[in-house]
């Protein structure tokens, strides 16, 4: 839509409210709304894919107080006149890709996040599908990236060291009278965008495969090569290994502002002291925009768009033994989620997300009726689905543009800059493409790098004794016999394990920080039994007080202190 | 090396289970995952355990101790910080894979206890919804900081359900020098022990506000309110009738849910309505030489019947052979919660069987009838029953030929 | 007269008490003797027990369970917590041994209630 039908276009749909204004492909909204879906509608009408344009936002939202981005409690100097050769803002899957790629080559790279452990928002907060991208046309770079990091994963996995599976992806159809259509679609898929593993199977091979699922499936789409990842688990994985190579992490840093002169970074602050790097690669998620402003090269606008997950019980994990959705007539929407069912690498079954605006970005509340709408949905794919076996649930926030495209590029009017940002799904799948993309581009301008001699690809996890053989266990706990002590039981995870999370390249000593490590208090009892455990091992390794050990942040207290003498009284 | 009975957990079930066995004259072997035996009883550091069976009230600690102090007399094997990672059916009893600090080790044995004791409910199975900070605890992890790690968990806090712990830890985290706002009960009636509503929260003025449940946390990460609503009568919450009550603490007391993973994984049939195995009047679950009893075969509030349980099922275990069974149904009839045990073979001695019943609500004034078809085998009138209050009771079986009924009718309710 | 619920043991009856002109009571609803008991003892000395921990100077057990060799006036728990609050034991005790001698005189003495001090010698 050119510039004069899209204004007229909005002044008809909405008055005077909102004024576009166009420069250097970019498209800017203002005006003012209480009704953030009113300003995401206008933001979107002005996407122009076709001519690669962008879409800033700078409506003045009135319905409810933006809150600022959380900061970590935390301030020091640990970081006062640090001069890396790069300097990535953000630990998830993203950043800590890039940092694992980078560190191939002999340069200095700091990574900060201003959480207290990596993956801690959308990189963790997602349902590690590993997507086909059978949803995908050809010209956007989630296509780009989608074959060559989805085949890229069993190698990477290897690697690192993270479990993987190609558990395959059924998107069924109830529908008998569309399937021509379906068939079509399947093969346009296959043959025009590259989704070569593409098939369409019967409702009776379907039946065969997953005999849970709903019996009224006509037929379904099949993707052999879809996958799933423990997500926050590869992230670990990622940074553990980049740190092995020479990259430095810092977490509890929050980038605060940037210096930026004759269109350069110069200096970035942070809550840990000032930080002077060669160039900045943005990799913030949610706060990439924000990061991009500071920059002074923000180009595009991210809407958060909230899901949540339910995690069931692995009791229930016969019920499906892949991903599946269900699809009604509309092929695709574009980007509405309508959320599956997958079993995770850990055999849990995962339901969900569900996909909802919103103007928070850092609002990982739950909420009732986002089950409920999950659970009615699924469903319609496995029938004896029920809430009762839910042991959790979380919510996660993407990080999507209007153009709900990925934006991978050098800055526009910074030089030193380089964007990893707009990534939603499957941003994991991508993750590992997208990461040599990027260390391209930051090695290009870099100039003049020379290789890592020393540089590693392999990193060593920590061992999982539960799925050993008898022999193999027994031999570890002979070595180390923590190994033998079973601290928590619903994930059968030893004192050894534990203790080698607490030496693990990136030491996270925190509750949340082990069990996303190792999984204890993510099974059935939710570390009703462990927790005090894990606590008393956390304090006894660091040697502080229980009262020092937090849940995740500064602020996560756990104990007050002592019930007798000392401490609290 | 071979034993006639394993038990698996180290808690009042299984120790009574293991001595009991034992005096029976079986080898036995005792297998428990914490470096301590006494199980839940060593965080249960109040006194009223042991009035039916010592005509004492004690702490959770002398009570289990009693039990543990008998168990070394007898020189009863034990491993303790042990373990069970997988347990296979051989053709003449089980195999029981092992891990501790030694390694990992196979243990055969004829028969299999199981007194595995149960677990709590927690926050989202009871649809609490909001943010993950800390400072939500189950009452029995909120015990365990206090009792055994003296640390204190909250300083001022919300209870989510009336069970006996949730009672227990509101008087005790009161002692202790924390702040209890209130606690909280979806139901309409109190879930736990009426003693306790009195001696725990009346007591110490504790206000407790039935029909209403905790329906979301807020706190990034301390805890710092929770959202209460009012229920309607299928529990359900009412819109418009939320309250924010500022809290650093939630302590959940939503009920307990009897272990039976291990029991699963051979193929026992639980019973839905207790959680817990399907039993005979000896205890023996639906797969042959498995045995149930404790807090893993049912819910119970009072320890002293724990260790009836587990006593009959150590007694039956020492005594197992691979007879001809036949088990006729004993279903929980009218107005009956539950019945334990849920089936009774007429080929063994029936003559005393023990019974554990609760009814589905608060009944005064009624009569529990067993029937076997047309003939009533046992008849009692109760003043009053309530759900939260087990009944035990003693029943002739002998000559029992078919499917067996029990039911409670009502007077007046 | 006055109504009170029996927290003698798990029954919980519920009980009537109703003062004579002579100063005896007069208890109904209880089933036994000792309900009784603590329906007049109610009237005049309300006793409770305490259970609580006390701290220890060993290391891996910070804590040991404890309580009061037998009831306490009610009004006096909180002043019994204090005293219990500033002990710490540092003697190996076991079960029934005196962790506080005849505490605030009330002629009670504070025990510890488990030997797990003495199984960490083993």
């Amino acid at each position: 839509m050119n510039l004069k039908t899209l204004k007229k276009k909005i002044r008809k749909d909405f008055g005077n409210k909102y004024q576009v204004t166009a420069s250097a492909g970019v498209r800017t909204v203002t005006g003012e709304s209480a009704d953030w879906n009113e300003i995401i509608s206008v933001c979107s009408m002005c996407v122009d894919k076709k001519h690669g344009i962008h879409v800033v936002n700078d409506v003045k939202f009135t319905g409810a107080e933006i809150k600022p981005m959380r900061l970590p409690a935390i301030s020091d100097n640990a970081l006062e006149g640090a001069a890396p050769d790069v300097l990535i803002i953000g630990g998830g899957i993203s950043g800590a890709s890039i940092a694992r790629e980078l560190s191939k080559w002999d340069i200095n790279i700091l990574l900060v996040d201003k959480e207290s452990d990596l993956a801690m928002q959308a990189s963790g907060r997602n349902d590690g599908e590993v997507h086909p991208g059978i949803d995908l046309s050809k010209g956007s770079l989630k296509h780009k990236y989608i074959i060559k990091g989805n085949r890229m994963y069993a190698d990477v996995c290897k690697e690192l060291d993270v479990p993987f599976k190609r558990c395959g992806q059924y998107v069924c159809f109830d529908q008998a009278a569309i399937k021509p259509i379906i068939r079509l679609y399947a093969l346009k898929r296959k043959f025009v965008d590259g989704i070569d593993d593409t098939v369409v199977i019967s409702g009776e091979e379907l039946k065969k495969r997953e005999p849970e699922f709903n019996g009224s499936f006509k037929y379904a789409i099949y993707n052999p090569m879809a996958g799933c990842v423990c997500p926050y688990g590869l992230t670990i994985a990622y940074a553990e290994n980049a740190v092995m190579n020479g990259a430095k992490v810092s977490l509890n840093t929050a980038v605060t502002g940037m210096k930026v002169e004759n269109g350069k970074i110069v200096s970035v602050s942070t809550n840990r002291g000032t930080v002077k790097p060669k160039i900045v690669i943005n990799a913030a998620g949610v706060f990439a925009e924000d990061i991009a402003k500071m920059a002074e090269d923000r180009f595009y606008s991210i809407h958060p768009r909230r899901g949540t997950n339910s995690i069931l019980d692995k009791k229930s994990g016969k019920l499906i033994s892949s991903i599946a959705s269900i699809k009604k007539l509309e092929v695709n929407s574009g980007h509405t989620k309508g959320g599956g069912l997958l079993n995770t690498v850990h055999g849990n079954i995962l339901a969900g997300p569900d996909a909802v605006e919103t103007w928070e970005k850092e609002n990982y509340a739950t909420r009732r009726e986002s089950i409920q709408t999950v659970f009615d949905k699924q469903r319609g794919t496995v029938p004896s689905l029920t809430e009762r076996d839910i042991i959790t649930y979380f919510t996660g926030v993407r990080a999507p543009n209007f153009e709900e495209d990925f934006v991978i590029e050098k800055g526009r009017k910074t030089s030193n800059l380089i964007h990893c940002a707009c990534i939603q799904s499957p941003g994991l799948t991508t993750a590992p493409a997208v990461a040599l993309d990027i260390e391209k581009m930051a090695v290009e301008m870099l100039g003049n790098v020379k290789k890592n001699e020393n540089y590693d690809p392999i990193r060593k996890g920590i061992p999982v004794l539960r799925e050993m053989s008898a022999e193999e266990r027994d031999t570890l706990i002979k070595k180390n016999p923590d190994y033998g002590e079973i601290v928590c039981r619903c994930e059968e995870i030893s004192k050894g394990e534990i203790i080698d999370a607490l030496n693990s390249p990136i030491c996270v000593p925190t509750v949340d920080g082990i069990k996303k490590r190792l999984r204890p208090g993510m099974g059935r009892c939710q570390g009703g039994f462990c927790s005090p455990l894990v606590t008393k091992i956390i304090a006894e390794h660091q040697g502080i007080p229980v009262s020092q050990v937090r849940k995740s942040g500064a602020d996560a207290v756990i104990s007050f202190g002592k019930t007798k003498g000392g401490e609290s009284r | 090396m071979k034993y006639d009975v394993a038990v698996i957990g180290g808690g009042p079930a299984g120790l009574a289970a293991a001595i009991e066995a034992h005096k029976n004259g079986a080898k036995v072997i005792l297998i428990e995952r914490e470096a301590r035996l006494g199980g839940i009883l060593k965080q249960c550091i109040h006194d009223g355990f042991g009035l039916v069976r010592f005509g004492k009230k004690l702490s959770g600690p002398e009570y289990a101790e009693i039990f543990i102090d008998e168990f070394r007399k007898e020189n009863i094997e034990a491993l303790l910080l042990t373990f069970v990672t997988n347990i296979k059916k051989l053709d003449e009893g089980f195999e029981i894979s092992v891990v501790n600090r030694n390694g990992v080790r196979k243990l055969e044995s004829k028969t299999l206890i199981l007194a595995t004791g149960c677990r709590e409910r927690t926050a989202k199975q009871v649809s609490i919804h909001g943010t993950r900070p800390s400072g939500v605890f189950t009452a029995g992890t909120a015990q365990n900081f206090t009792n055994l790690l003296g640390e204190l968990p909250v300083k001022k806090c919300v209870i989510l359900g009336s069970g006996d712990i949730g009672l227990i830890m509101a008087r005790r985290l009161t002692l202790e020098g924390a702040q209890v706002i209130g606690v909280y009960e979806a139901k309409p009636t109190p879930s736990g022990l009426t003693r306790n509503i009195h001696q725990c929260l009346h007591d110490y003025d504790i206000p407790l506000y039935l029909s209403h449940t905790v329906t979301k946390v807020f706190g990034d990460e301390r805890l710092e309110a929770v959202e209460i609503s009012a229920v309607d009568e299928k529990m359900n919450p009412v819109a418009g009738t939320e309250k924010i009550v500022e809290c650093d603490g939630l302590i959940l007391s939503v009920g307990l849910i009897p272990e039976n993973e291990l029991a699963e994984s051979l193929g026992v049939k639980l019973d839905p309505k207790t959680k817990g195995p399907s039993c005979d009047g000896s205890l023996m679950t639906s797969v042959d030489g498995v045995f149930s009893c404790g807090n893993a075969l049912h819910v119970n509030d009072l320890v002293d019947y724990v260790s009836e349980s587990g006593e009959q099922a150590g007694r039956a275990a020492a005594k197992f052979s691979r007879a001809k069974r036949n088990r006729v149904a004993l279903n929980a009839g009218k107005n009956m919660l539950y019945i334990v045990p849920q089936s009774i073979d007429t080929e063994a001695d029936n003559a005393a069987s023990t019974v554990y019943f609760r009814s589905r609500e608060e009944l005064g004034n009624c009569r529990l009838i067993i029937k076997c078809g047309e003939k009533t085998v046992f008849e009692k009138k109760y003043q009053f029953l309530r759900p939260p209050e087990m009944e035990r009771i003693t029943v002739d079986f002998s000559g029992v030929d078919s499917d067996i009924t029990a039911e409670i009718e009502v007077a007046e309710k | 007269m006055s109504r009170l619920v029996c927290i003698v043991c798990p029954r919980g009856c519920t009980m009537e008490v109703t003062k004579n002109p002579d100063g005896s009571f007069e208890v109904t609803g209880n089933t036994c003797k000792r309900g009784r008991d603590f329906a007049i003892t109610e009237q005049t000395m309300p006793m409770r027990t305490i259970c609580s921990t006390a701290a220890t100077a060993f290391p891996e057990t910070p804590v040991i369970p404890v309580r009061v060799s037998s009831d306490i006036p009610k009004e006096k728990i909180f002043d019994v917590m204090k005293e219990i609050n500033n002990t710490v034991v540092s003697e190996r005790l076991g079960r029934g041994d005196t962790v506080i001698e005849n505490v605030l005189g009330l002629g009670v003495d504070v025990i510890a209630t488990s030997d797990v001090l003495k199984e960490e010698i083993k």
